[in-house]
């Protein structure tokens, strides 16, 4: 086992390898200046040219990438363009807004949709498998900015239970903490609650059809030691698969949710980044998710173990 | 541990991690304000953002300052001597200027942050074109000699424009003046706290305890500036329907450029006072190409100029209510001394679509691609862009609708290439109407051919103007230039101003002092 984890982190060094020349190819071939932004719109062109070549901009590809990647290999992913702050600070400024966002999205996705899932199977085809489905196909459905909208106007302006917008670290307080965090979780968690909800479902009608199932029933096993001790552990393995993929959407969910809800974490900093063409910070962004998402996967794979035991590495 | 003991001490823990922290105290003034973008830089004399020269100006002033008149008073100057022709000035500091590490400010540090201003503005590249020299007299004196007449001068010194002439200590006035400089210490009455800086999220401004406000009432950069905030905390809200809702909701106190869409929301809630922020406005912009065919020839420029309607854009731009546009048929802002309408008659009157025609068949034009690059990003450039592209196809010319963001637009216009080689026609942008006073501060104005702003324009009457405008020793002198300028700017069609256009701002009812101003002044503004 220990000798897979190695190997598996080992190989997220070409993967990021790989990541890091594919961003920054992107980037040199994308149009945009940050030197026409810093500017301004009354610079004249020669001024905007003269930044460009301050900040380095005029130099070739690969001077510029070999200058790059012996930075990120000594650990400095840079300076940002704009702020002249180094991206590492960018990125540790804006992690626990994002981390804490996630994490309360993850805790209340698996806490509604896990038995969502297992109680629609249970009752398929009643009542309550169908209002399940119909939750689960509008989580699809509806964007995550019009749900914000929404649970905004009614949660934060007409009722005023919560900020509208904002974040307030957790060492000022968990309850502000949380009352900051708690619609922007719902807005963002709602498609990622639809995905498990569905997956958990269609899981457990084909675990509850199986014979030890109907053996377990036949020892007089009760209702929810079925269902939650011998039928979910069985269909965990998929529900964790999705749950590891669903990461990259909560990623991308994330940068509109912060958007809408002003929380300054790495979702908005990349969309910062990008209007900008801020590259440094881009780069560092990317790079540091792409990172995420290989142990995110890794953490997926070490717990197929946990809940298949006949699975080895 | 016993249940009840374990209870009880999760409680506890509980309680504590549930009590807010206050990381401000409570009785300390502050000042929540959603700026008009995000504060991604803070060097007002490298760049020309104006969310940066708005920011600029509460962390450091200038040597003179404009009131609301556009007339420049001492600020960090005790005051100044100068010869008869203007060409020997000496300025003087007045008593008890600090810069926020608590240095004292001296003729030096002024010295050198002319110098790395007069690098970047085109009046002060016009002072150094003819400088002599300049040079610290004493601690508190420096002297500036120029070998041509600049009466200018403190307008220069003094004006809100960017590239503003802020004053630093010398070591970071030193910076190249096309590097951002990052160390933000300067002498005004706000001190930038750089700890508690989140690009894209919040900026916060401390009250600097050792600025001494100058006794005259503050107006604009001049008079002083009293803070009645211990903070000022720039909150950044990319999206403007959570802008509205925490304006209303009291979590903000005032919002610097409410989108229009929003504004009829905001001025229902009776906890909000609505007004236009700028009285300067915005002259929108139809910049055209001048290098490549078929806007290469005047014809052609004049064939859009006689169709186009002000009034279509306007509405595009600004909506139905009238109080926010009107039609200008100048290239400067309507209600101040500089605003003429010689030479605009070709705006004025019944569109002519067929007169259009006819002059770009005289024109050569032929069906060739028109490459209109729109920045669909900004609401007002989009706006722009689809009034436009309905305009040319009216006038039977063959458009290439380039939709991209700001960003992208930004690299395509400097490109001088064939629009067939990825170069362009026409783009949109639009120049506050701070900088459309006059010709100094109005870098879309100049018609200087290669060294001219996007579009290259080139038109000896049109910098005869500028000039004469530069050199005029009186007011009649600087209208007949101005008239003169704005002429040739419209045979010349250096570009077609597509209207006249205003902003509201608003603020919570407990919030008083906002002025109408062309950047917000937050000296005497206060919070009940």
């Amino acid at each position: 086992m220990f000798a897979y984890i190695l190997r598996r982190v080992a190989a997220t060094i070409p993967v990021m390898a790989v990541v890091a020349l594919f961003v920054f190819s992107l980037l040199y071939i994308a149009p945009g200046d940050p030197a026409a932004i810093i500017a301004g719109d009354q610079a004249s062109p020669a001024d905007i040219e003269r930044i460009r070549i301050s900040l380095g901009l005029d130099r070739p590809f690969l001077v510029r990438f070999g200058s790059w990647v012996w930075d990120v290999l000594n650990g400095d992913l840079g300076t940002s363009i704009f702020t002249n702050l180094p991206v590492t600070h960018m990125i540790a400024q804006r992690i626990q807004p994002t981390l804490s966002l996630m994490a309360i999205t993850l805790a209340i996705s698996l806490t509604i949709a896990i038995p969502l899932g297992v109680v629609a199977a249970w009752k398929q085809g009643t009542m309550i498998d169908r209002v399940a489905m119909v939750f689960s196909t509008l989580g699809f459905s509806v964007p995550v900015f019009v749900v914000g909208y929404v649970l905004a106007y009614v949660f934060a302006l007409s009722l005023d239970w919560v900020p509208v917008q904002g974040y307030t670290p957790i060492e000022q307080g968990v309850v502000p903490w949380f009352l900051n965090l708690i619609l922007p979780s719902i807005a963002l968690g709602l498609i990622y609650m639809a995905l498990i909800a569905r997956i958990t479902r269609a899981t457990m009608l084909e675990v509850l059809s199986q014979d030890y199932v109907r053996t377990a029933r036949a020892k007089g096993a009760g209702q929810r030691a079925i269902l939650f001790v011998h039928a979910l552990k069985n269909a965990a393995v998929p529900i964790v698969t999705i749950v590891g993929i669903g990461f990259a959407s909560l990623i991308g969910g994330a940068v509109v949710t912060e958007s809408v809800f002003a929380i300054p974490g790495l979702g908005r900093l990349t969309v910062d980044a990008i209007l900008r063409r801020d590259y440094p910070v881009i780069q560092g962004v990317v790079l540091m998710f792409s990172f995420v998402y290989v142990l995110v996967n890794l953490a997926v794979d070490l717990l197929y173990t946990l809940f298949d035991p006949r699975i080895r590495y | 541990m016993k249940r009840r003991s374990f209870l009880a001490s999760t409680a506890a823990v509980g309680a504590a991690l549930a009590t807010p922290r206050i990381a401000v105290a409570q009785n300390t003034k502050v000042l929540k304000f959603i700026p008009q973008a995000n504060l991604s830089s803070l060097d007002a004399v490298a760049g020309t953002q104006y969310v940066v020269r708005n920011a600029a100006v509460m962390i450091w002033e200038t040597l003179y300052g404009i009131d609301a008149n556009q007339v420049p008073h001492p600020q960090m100057c005790e005051g100044h001597t100068v010869n008869a022709n203007f060409t020997d000035w000496t300025f003087t500091l007045r008593d008890g200027l600090l810069w926020h590490d608590g240095e004292k400010v001296t003729s030096k540090d002024c010295v050198a942050s002319l110098t790395r201003w007069m690098a970047r503005d085109t009046m002060g590249q016009r002072i150094k074109a003819s400088m002599e020299s300049l040079e610290p007299v004493d601690d508190k004196s420096f002297r500036l000699r120029l070998n041509k007449p600049f009466p200018k001068m403190l307008f220069a010194l003094g004006k809100s424009n960017a590239p503003v002439c802020l004053m630093m200590p010398e070591r970071i006035a030193k910076t190249d003046p096309f590097k951002l400089i990052s160390e933000y210490i300067g002498s005004g009455p706000m001190k930038f706290n750089t700890a508690e800086w989140v690009p894209g999220s919040k900026a916060v401004f401390e009250k600097f305890a050792g600025y001494k406000p100058r006794p005259e009432k503050g107006e604009w950069l001049s008079g002083g500036k009293i803070m009645n905030f211990d903070r000022i905390e720039w909150i950044i809200i990319p999206d403007a329907a959570t802008a509205a809702a925490a304006l209303q909701n009291g979590e903000v106190d005032w919002w610097e450029n409410p989108i229009s869409d929003v504004v009829p929301l905001l001025k229902k809630n009776a906890n909000l006072n609505i007004d236009i922020g700028d009285p300067l406005g915005n002259i929108g912009s139809f910049r055209i190409n001048h290098l490549h065919p078929p806007f290469n020839d005047v014809r052609a420029r004049k064939a859009v100029m006689m169709a186009l309607s002000q009034t279509d854009y306007m509405q595009a731009v600004a909506g139905d209510d009238t109080n926010l546009w009107k039609t200008c048929d100048s290239f400067f802002t309507p209600g101040t001394a500089a605003y003429t309408e010689v030479g605009g008659e070709l705006l004025r009157g019944p569109r002519d679509y067929e007169g259009a025609k006819k002059l770009l068949k005289e024109a050569g034009y032929n069906g060739e691609k028109i490459r209109l690059i729109v920045a669909t990003d900004v609401a007002i450039t989009k706006a722009e862009g689809d009034v436009t592209a309905d305009l040319l196809a009216k006038i039977g010319m063959n458009v290439d609708y380039v939709a991209t963001d700001w960003g992208t637009t930004g690299t395509i216009r400097a490109k001088k290439d064939a629009p067939s080689a990825g170069g362009w026609n026409i783009f949109h942008t639009w120049h506050a109407g701070a900088d459309c006073i006059n010709p100094a501060p109005y870098t879309a104005l100049d018609a200087g051919g290669d060294k001219a702003w996007f579009g290259w324009p080139k038109s000896d009457a049109v910098q005869k103007g500028i000039a004469d405008w530069y050199d005029a020793p009186d007011a009649a002198a600087e209208k007949k230039a101005l008239e003169d300028t704005n002429k040739a700017s419209f045979d010349n069609v250096t570009y077609i101003p597509t209207g006249f256009f205003l902003q509201y701002t608003s603020w919570r009812k407990n919030v008083s002092g906002v002025v109408k101003a062309p950047f917000p002044v937050f000296w005497g503004v206060s919070k009940t």
